[in-house]
Parts: structure tokens; C-alpha cells; sequence
């Protein structure tokens, strides 16, 4: 009995039955996977220049914001955003509020992975020698001229593969989602599971396609910053 | 006393000096590591700024930049007040804009040459003066094969600085700081971090430099050079000008017990 349940664990017939299903939620987790990627970053780059502001309060409000999203576990914060931020939001503006479950998705995993790529981003601009951007001042260049052309440029390519590195996790972190019923791979899994009532056979499948996809992101991003290294950028 | 003997050599010669260092203080918190220095350098001049190490040199070369904030006296570059500005009679910092404004005027090549790494070589030179003083592209360009050249180093400017060594990397740096077109320009420990068979060629850009009339100063440990090339000696002990003269005298025959302990521990 127990070796005819794992049989059924590991059929992948299954999958192949339900394929369309399947790769329509694998569609999902790129889209969230996406939107909250640009979301992180594009939150994460302001809030990393203001922790690297001279006015104090400013380095405050960043390190604040930073230390916040990184130490709120990402599940906790998808629940949160879904349900409890349209409740506080219709109370505010007394009208009542619903998130999409897929406008949930992008802004919990897009403001909690912007603590992280606030990080990332400072310690890479960190990285850049002092004496470089001396090298600017005593040319005369003014602060933004050399924040563009010389912090920024050298700082992309020191913290690239750590960015990278951010978003293979990000897309990990997709896998949270369905619990909201965002309609992704995991969703399908469990709804086909359930109707077919067939206790286990998807699971190992959909195990395969997230090992499948990300592998094949890490050895992207390793190939790429090898890459890198051999030109001396990184 | 200072001021009015300032305003007489203003009366009796109409050049004004490129560099004038009026009582010059500076403090790391509670380390002071100039303690009143006041000096000139006059168009054409090389000075050499000599002393051991902590004696403030390097500290005296970034205060004129501003690239560190002296703590009170007074910087002119050809005349100019550098950081500060006098309005009704009262002395206030100047505007960054001003300060960007006056580096231009002031080279400066660092012992860690600092050339910018995701650049090329002429991309390092063209840099600034495009982007600083408005070159096209094009005329910006001229400028820097100009300089590469003037440092024999033309045929690298297609290279990253990480394929060149510490010698031509500081070359590079020399050219990009010439290719402002500075009034003056300040070399802190130029070869300092370069093994001694590379030294040599730095030492001989920065000697065809001198020849051509360009008004430096130079803070070096390399004796030979001070002597050779400059036209004044500063020897700069606890943040204080302890001698200063034409390095023949200076070298021959110091006066002060600290100028010749100081020599005679680098010169055997």
C-alpha cells in the first residue's frame, strides 16, 4: 500500500495531463516574480541613497525602512498586506477596500525584497574606493557627476551578482503566494489534488519544475559574473 | 604683521603667486596636524615639500584642494580665495560650487593613482574635461591623446588601468590631472606605491613637466628628485615649516639639528 502511494508520488503522467494548467501557474509565478522585482529595486535604490545621506534623520528614515522590511518574515507580510492593510486603509479613507490577490503579491514580496536590495546596493556602493571618487573631486566634478559616472557604475557591477543572487530567492519566495489564492503553480497543484483526489502525485512534480527553473537561474547568474570576474568588473 | 607684509609683495610685483598659504591649521579632532603654515609658490616654481612621515605633508597638499577642510588660515590660488569668501567684511565658507569650480585649476596625482577602473585609458583623461568643462566630445578627445602622448602612453588608451602597470597607471593619472589645464599642479607621494624599477619613469614625466614651466608642488620622499628638480625646499616637522630654502642650501647645509637628523636618516 505504502509502495503504491509512492508510486502515485512520483507519476508524472499526471503532470503531463494537466501540463496547460500548470505551466499557466509556473506563467503567474514569472509575471508576480517580475512586477516584484522591479518593485524591490526600483524602492530599494532611493532608500539605499537615503542611508547613505549626510543629513542624519534622512540615514535614519532609510536604515529604518531597510531593517523593517528585511526583519518581517516575507509569509507574514504577504498575510498582513491582504488582509489587514485594505482594513486599515478603508478605514482611513472611509470607503471600503479590496486588494486583487495578485496587487497583494506584488507589493508584500516587492517591499519586503526592497529591504534586502536596499542592502545589497549600499554595501556595493560601500565598495567603491575612496580614493576614487577623491580622484573626481580634485577634478572638480560636482557630487551628482560623480555619484553617475564614477560611485554608481563601479558599484553595479560589485554588487550584480549579489543582486542577482536577491532575485533568484525573490522567485523562490514566489512559491508563498497561492496562499492568498494568487493562481500560481502551487495553486494549480493543490486545486488539481484536490479534484482528482489523488492524495500526493503533483507535489513532486511541482518540486521539479521550481528545482528546474531556479537552477537554471543560480547557473545563469553564476556563469554570468564568472564572466564578470575574468574581465576584472567584479 | 602677516597681512601687511602680504600687501607689500602685492605693491612690488604684479604676478600674483599661484598658491599663497597664509597660517594654515588643521585638526583631526584633537590632533593638530598643522600648526600655522604659511608658504607661497610662485608661477613656474617647483617646490618640494620634505619631512617624515606624520609630519603633516600629505595633510598640507589635500587642504589645498579642499579636499580635506583646513581649520582656520587662508589658501589663495592665483589670487583667489580658495574655500571661503570675504562678504562685509566677514569670512564665510564658499558655495561647493566654487570650490568644484577652483579644483579645476588645481592637478593633483595621488599615490594610489586612483584611476577609475570601468573606464579606459582615454575615457580616464577625457572624463573631466568633457564633463567638468564642457568639451565636446570630440575636442575633448584631442586633448587627451594630447596628454597621453606628452606621457608616452598613446598606444594604451584603449586598455582598462588593471592591464597596465603602476608606473603607466600613474602616468595616465598625471595626464588626466594635465588635461584640465590646471594652474598648478600637486603630487602626493607620486611613487610612493610603486616598486623602485618603476619609479623612475614617473620621476621623468614629472621632470619634463618641471622643464616645461609648470608650477608644482611636490610632497616626496624620493631626495634625489627634491634636490634635482625643485627650485625651493620646504622640510615640514610636527606640522610647522622648520627650514625652508633652495635645495642646494637646504641639502648641504641644513640648520636646524631635526632638518639634519631627518637627513641623514633618509640619505643613509
Amino acid at each position: 500500500m505504502s509502495l503504491e502511494n509512492l508510486r502515485l508520488a512520483l507519476d508524472v503522467s499526471v503532470f503531463w495531463e494537466y501540463r496547460r494548467l500548470l505551466l499557466a501557474g509556473l506563467a503567474v509565478n514569472f509575471y508576480v516574480f517580475a512586477l516584484a522585482a522591479v518593485l524591490a529595486i526600483a524602492l530599494g535604490f532611493p532608500a539605499c541613497l537615503l542611508r547613505l545621506h549626510r543629513w542624519r534623520p534622512l540615514q535614519w528614515l532609510g536604515t529604518g525602512y531597510a531593517e523593517f522590511f528585511r526583519n518581517t518574515p516575507e509569509y507574514v507580510f504577504l498575510i498582513w498586506v491582504h488582509f489587514v492593510l485594505p482594513l486599515l486603509i478603508s478605514a482611513l479613507i472611509a470607503t471600503k477596500v479590496n486588494f486583487p490577490p495578485l496587487l497583494s503579491a506584488v507589493l508584500a514580496l516587492g517591499f519586503s525584497y526592497s529591504g534586502y536590495f536596499t542592502e545589497t546596493f549600499r554595501a556595493g556602493i560601500l565598495a567603491v574606493p575612496r580614493g576614487h571618487l577623491e580622484a573626481g573631486r580634485a577634478l572638480g566634478m560636482p557630487r551628482r557627476l560623480i555619484l553617475w559616472r564614477i560611485t554608481l557604475p563601479q558599484a553595479a557591477r560589485q554588487m550584480l551578482p549579489e543582486a542577482m543572487n536577491q532575485l533568484v530567492s525573490l522567485f523562490k519566495a514566489t512559491s508563498i503566494i497561492s496562499l492568498i489564492t494568487v493562481p500560481d503553480i502551487m495553486y494549480q497543484v493543490v486545486q488539481i489534488t484536490s479534484t482528482e483526489m489523488k492524495p500526493l502525485p503533483l507535489y513532486s512534480s511541482a518540486a521539479f519544475v521550481y528545482f528546474l527553473v531556479i537552477f537554471a537561474m543560480s547557473t545563469l547568474v553564476r556563469w554570468v559574473t564568472e564572466g564578470w570576474r575574468t574581465r576584472g568588473w567584479a | 604683521m602677516r597681512e601687511s607684509a602680504r600687501e607689500t609683495y602685492a605693491n612690488l610685483s604684479p604676478v600674483k603667486p599661484v598658491v599663497e598659504v597664509v597660517d594654515l591649521h588643521k585638526s583631526f579632532g584633537a590632533l593638530e596636524v598643522l600648526k600655522g603654515v604659511s608658504f607661497d609658490v610662485q608661477e613656474g616654481d617647483v617646490l618640494s615639500v620634505i619631512g617624515a612621515s606624520g609630519s603633516g605633508k600629505s595633510t598640507l597638499l589635500r587642504c589645498l584642494n579642499h579636499l580635506e577642510q583646513p581649520t582656520s588660515g587662508e589658501i589663495y590660488i592665483a589670487g583667489e580665495p580658495m574655500g571661503f569668501r570675504i562678504s562685509k567684511g566677514r569670512r564665510r565658507a564658499d558655495s561647493q560650487a566654487n570650490i568644484s569650480r577652483m579644483r579645476m585649476e588645481i592637478g593633483m596625482v595621488f599615490q594610489q593613482f586612483n584611476l577609475w577602473p570601468h573606464m579606459t585609458v582615454l575615457g580616464n583623461v577625457m572624463e573631466a574635461p568633457e564633463r567638468v568643462r564642457g568639451l565636446s566630445a570630440a575636442e575633448a578627445r584631442e586633448v587627451a591623446i594630447f596628454f597621453l602622448d606628452k606621457v608616452g602612453l598613446l598606444d594604451k588608451r584603449d586598455e582598462y588601468p588593471a592591464r597596465l602597470s603602476g608606473g603607466q597607471q600613474q602616468r595616465v593619472a598625471i595626464a588626466r590631472a594635465l588635461a584640465m589645464r590646471p594652474k598648478v599642479m600637486l603630487f602626493d607621494e607620486a611613487t610612493s606605491s610603486l616598486d623602485p624599477e618603476l619609479t623612475g619613469e614617473v620621476l621623468d614625466v614629472m621632470r619634463a613637466l618641471a622643464d616645461d614651466g609648470m608650477t608644482m608642488m611636490v610632497v616626496t620622499h624620493e631626495m634625489g628628485f627634491a634636490r634635482e628638480v625643485s627650485d625651493r625646499v620646504i622640510f615640514l616637522h610636527n606640522g610647522l615649516i622648520e627650514e625652508e630654502g633652495p635645495p642646494a642650501e637646504l641639502f648641504e647645509r641644513p640648520r636646524s639639528e631635526r632638518l639634519r637628523q631627518f637627513l641623514s636618516k633618509i640619505l643613509h
